[in-house]
């Protein structure tokens, strides 16, 4: 009897301890539930504040060089200045927005000198010139828009086609592109414009801003809305963050690259014909020095050169930051002897300051 | 005596060393002696791009006098690289004729490896423009046939001259550079600072950039210094009519070119238009007047002819080996009577063969090298 009431009794607490750990455990997991909810809210939190003070670090750097230039000197803040700035700062950010689009798939595009050149000679030779009787009027920016697609169209199909590294492939189309602007440039005279309309346009004022400025903030609005609003958009977001399994969700990575190849490339022509017309004439070499803008202020920005994390938007402060220090430093007197070392110094201040925040997340700096 | 094996070994590795070594002197000296056949020569020209109007000048004066004496020509496009250069014009000797050659050099470092990679094919070279003031023909041998160069001192100094007479002796000028290091650049910049500063104390000098001879630089460059000076800037003065055309524009653009004069280095197809057209009121007030074809076909000339045995450059007088060619000074009273032979490239390399590299006008030799700044002068940015 003894035994059948300790049996019981132990029965009884074994119910009881079962209870209390079901108990125990329920209690648990509705603590780890609102502990994954908090920690989700937490990170969503991060991250809204990660996505604003990231840009709002570079804005700092941007303002503050501008109040360090206007101090040292004031018409570095006249408008005459300020126009300057965004005319020389155009065709960085038609160029950027292009890179930005193809970095983010997680390629490189390193063919925009030669594909600029190859454009602005299309677009010069088929417009009003001093080399043959051609006027095309905008049949001829078409050519030149149409020439940069065909290159940027022409990378892309043979990076997935033929599986090419974009690195490789782009570095010859490069040259390739230099090679038919070099063509179509010959050696006689160097064709120039003769319709000052055309040859004017860039700096010419609508609504008190260059031309070029309202041309490359159109680009960046079209790249913005791509990236965030569209298919397209979309999908190059999720190869640049995971190849592999963006192919297993069905996507067609090869018909989304050549779109965004193609796309870049059509703006690099954009890029190409404002050169041709600032200088009002044509050049195998109008985007000489480009590349080393237009990538670096893409990385400047914030977008990964991994590809999967970055935007359009933040692009235009690394194009800013670079555009203003160049701009700064020549009217603020630096002598041309330091400029390039000063330059340089400034830059790397201002991405310490600028990614101050995100060190702790970078646990290997490659 | 008996020698042992290695001793012996070692006298005919002596012996035949010393065999070879007097086999090739005695190659090199018979080739200058006696000359090079000119069926078994190979013009080559090397430029540093083919689209820079004086590179394809160049490019011009070295086909027009490779057809005049029935020898091939071959091009080198530097495409603004040291390494392209250098590497292209290896290649080009180790074909195995005999290369009588023009470089125009990317940079001053790479005429002594050009120069000795020539020797050592036996080739003949004349290098243009920049080199070492340390590497001297006479020091390197008969495949070293000539430096040459048009004097940057008097070119600056032309255009201090033209651009202070039309500022009337007053105002503010900026300056574009080209390359911040290149000694041709180098030297126009002393030549205009250190006359200007002599006979038009009343002009100063505002700022310098250096656009790197590229016409975008300048473009921007400029706009900047407009920004920066607006409309107290009365004169540019550039390095090279490439950067000059980007200037123009710039000042076009922001409507000042009708206040600004300008003055440059080249006189390029596209200048002599504006100056003819009086473009943006006569806004171009100097120029200074030498061509790519002639420099090319100076060069060309002067190496054939110590290929073919008709000089001995180690007898030439130090003056013919690093020389300085006259540069004219131009405007809009003078141009024609030096652009004449710019549509005759032909008619001016019969000049050149009837006179010699060295009396053909309007490009005589001067002055010996090497070109020096004027003393005391010292770039003020």
């Amino acid at each position: 009897m003894k035994s059948a009431k300790c049996h019981s009794l132990r029965k009884g607490r074994k119910e009881e301890n079962m209870s209390q750990v079901s108990a125990s455990e329920k209690a648990k997991l509705s603590d780890s539930k609102f502990e994954a909810s908090t920690l989700k809210a937490a990170a969503k939190k991060n991250a809204l504040i990660k996505s604003l003070t990231e840009p709002a670090a570079l804005i700092g750097v941007v303002i503050i060089l501008c109040v360090v230039f206007s101090l040292i000197n004031a018409r570095f803040y006249g408008i005459v200045n300020i126009r300057t700035i965004l005319e020389q700062a155009a065709i960085p950010l038609i160029l950027a927005v292009g890179s930005t689009l193809v970095i983010l798939i997680g390629s490189i595009d390193l063919s925009i000198e030669g594909v600029m050149g190859a454009s602005a000679m299309s677009f010069v030779l088929l417009t009003a010139n001093t080399r043959n009787p051609h006027d095309h009027g905008d049949v001829a920016v078409l050519a030149g828009i149409a020439t940069g697609a065909v290159f940027g169209f022409a990378s892309g199909y043979i990076l997935t086609k033929f599986k090419v590294p974009s690195f490789v492939v782009t570095l010859g189309m490069w040259f390739v592109g230099q090679g038919f602007a070099t063509m179509l440039y010959g050696d006689t005279a160097t064709p120039y414009m003769t319709n000052s309309r055309v040859s004017g346009w860039s700096p010419r004022l609508t609504f008190g801003l260059p031309n070029a400025f309202w041309a490359a903030l159109i680009v960046v609005v079209l790249g913005f809305l791509l990236l965030n609003f569209t298919k397209l958009g979309r999908s190059a977001m999720a190869i640049g963050n995971n190849e592999s399994i963006a192919k297993t969700t069905g996507l067609n990575i090869d018909r989304v690259k050549i779109s965004i190849f193609t796309f870049a490339g059509a703006l690099t022509g954009i890029a190409g014909i404002i050169g041709a017309i600032q200088l009002g004439s044509g050049s195998p070499d109008v985007g000489k020095g480009s590349l080393f803008v237009s990538v670096p202020a893409v990385v400047i920005g914030g977008t990964a050169l991994a590809g999967g994390r970055g935007g359009v938007l933040r692009t235009i402060l690394g194009v800013f930051l670079l555009t203003i220090l160049n701009d700064g430093l020549i009217v603020a007197g630096v002598s041309a002897n330091y400029q390039s070392g000063v330059a340089g110094l400034i830059l790397i201040a201002a991405i310490i300051f600028a990614l101050w925040s995100r060190r702790d997340k970078l646990g290997v700096a490659k | 005596m008996k020698l042992s094996f290695k001793k012996k070994a070692l006298v005919a590795l002596v012996t035949t060393g010393l065999t070879l070594t007097a086999i090739s002197v005695g190659v090199e000296n018979s080739a200058n002696a006696a000359g090079v056949n000119p069926k078994n020569i190979v013009f080559v020209a090397s430029v540093i791009n083919t689209t820079n109007p004086y590179m394809a000048s160049n490019i011009a004066g070295a086909q027009a006098l490779g057809k005049k004496l029935g020898i091939p020509v071959q091009i080198v496009d530097s495409q603004g690289s040291s390494q392209v250069e250098i590497s292209k014009i290896q290649a080009i000797l180790a074909q195995g004729k005999t290369v009588v050659m023009f470089v125009n050099t990317v940079s001053s470092s790479d005429a002594p490896i050009i120069v000795n990679a020539v020797k050592k094919a036996h080739g003949f070279v004349s290098i243009w423009w920049n080199k070492p003031d340390s590497l001297e023909p006479w020091n390197v041998g008969n495949s070293f046939v000539a430096f040459q160069k048009h004097p940057g001192v008097s070119s600056g100094a032309c255009d201090a001259d033209k651009l202070g007479a039309a500022l009337g002796g007053k105002g503010n000028v900026i300056e574009l550079p080209g390359v911040k290091d290149s000694t041709t650049s180098v030297t126009r910049v002393a030549g205009f600072e250190t006359e200007l500063k002599a006979k038009f104390p009343n002009i100063k000098i505002l700022d310098a950039q250096p656009s790197n001879w590229d016409p975008n630089l300048a473009y921007n460059n400029t706009k900047t210094m407009i920004a920066k000076y607006g409309n107290t800037i009365n004169g540019v003065w550039s390095a090279d009519d490439a950067m000059q055309t980007g200037s123009i524009k710039a000042f076009t653009d922001a409507n000042l070119v009708n206040n600004v004069k300008f003055a440059s280095d080249g006189l390029y197809a596209d200048t002599i238009a504006a100056i003819k057209s009086g473009e943006g009121n006569n806004a171009i007030v100097g120029e200074t007047f030498h061509r790519g074809y002639a420099a090319s076909a100076i060069g060309l000339y002067t190496a054939y002819l110590a290929a073919i045995g008709k000089i001995d450059p180690s007898k030439l007088p130090h003056s013919e080996r690093d020389s300085m060619f006259k540069i004219a000074c131009v405007d809009s009273t003078n141009l024609d009577q030096y652009t004449k032979w710019d549509n005759n490239i032909p008619g001016w390399i019969d000049q050149l063969i009837k006179n010699g590299p060295w009396n053909t006008q309007p490009f005589p030799l001067v002055a010996g090298g090497p070109e020096k700044t004027p003393a005391g002068w010292a770039s003020q940015f």
